[in-house]
């Protein structure tokens, strides 16, 4: 495999990094408001993730991919609540310890990373037209 | 540097060479930019490839007698380091930054055009030299 097929390949798993990454974001914002049905009930936990660096065997290249997707160990928010059905025994309800500016701020950070990859790739491309416009 | 014993064909297919391994280590970067402790990359100089100073086997710096050098797949005469010039760091040790690395990828880009376009002109000279017409 020569060295402008590699760029396709590295900016392929740093899209697919990335995809990964905006999933676990759309997965703490739909859960946002997912609290607990039972009495003093954990509400959902935000998810985290993390990325690192794979050789590839078969080009050199270093890759990246998905190192582990974890959770947030942060303390949950409380809210006042009695009438709610995990409210505990002195009306508090724990809500999921997802802040919604948060996860738009790496939305926007995942978005441009792909972005950034997909050029990488159109550029490898381009050069790689360009070197085969050679043979004509 | 030496420019009479390299023909302009050899001299652009050795520049197209570079900047593609140059414009790989860009894509690697870009791909690990969310990476945590990922240092930013780069290249030695189009001028150290020209004059031979590095072999095949010296694609990656062994500091121990044990190293392997692993340049199986690595272009010759071309060396992997850490860009001195990546220094911005975030929390989490990476020193990429996207912005520097797009505007590196598009002047890389570039280059490989004028180099390609070099390589044909040198073939164009050589059609003309030989036939007489174009």
């Amino acid at each position: 495999m020569d060295t402008l097929q590699s760029i396709a390949k590295i900016a392929a798993s740093g899209m697919t990094a990335q995809t990964a990454r905006l999933r676990v974001i759309s997965e703490n914002v739909a859960n946002a408001d997912s609290t607990g049905t039972t009495p003093g009930e954990d509400p959902f936990r935000r998810k985290t993730i993390s990325f690192a660096e794979m050789i590839d065997d078969a080009t050199g290249g270093s890759l990246v991919e998905v190192d582990k997707i974890g959770r947030d160990q942060s303390p949950f928010r409380r809210d006042y609540d009695p009438s709610h059905p995990a409210a505990d025994e002195t009306g508090y309800v724990k809500r999921p310890n997802v802040d919604p500016i948060i996860e738009m701020a790496n939305m926007r950070e995942a978005s441009r990373n792909y972005e950034a990859n997909m050029n990488m790739f159109e550029a490898g491309r381009r050069m790689r037209g360009q070197m085969l416009d050679l043979l004509k | 540097m030496n420019l009479s014993n390299l023909s302009i064909l050899g001299l652009a297919s050795d520049r197209m060479q570079w900047l593609s391994a140059r414009q790989k280590v860009t894509s690697e970067n870009v791909a690990n930019a969310s990476t945590p402790n990922y240092k930013a990359r780069d290249i030695s100089s189009f001028e150290t490839m020209l004059k031979g100073e590095l072999s095949r086997g010296d694609g990656l710096v062994t500091t121990h007698a044990k190293h392997i050098s692993g340049a199986a797949n690595s272009t010759p005469g071309v060396r992997t380091m850490e860009d001195p010039s990546a220094v911005a760091s975030t929390l989490d040790g990476n020193s990429v930054n996207l912005e520097e690395q797009s505007i590196r990828a598009a002047e890389i880009s570039d280059q490989y055009r004028m180099a390609a376009q070099l390589y044909r002109k040198g073939h164009d000279l050589l059609v003309m030299a030989v036939t007489g017409n174009r």
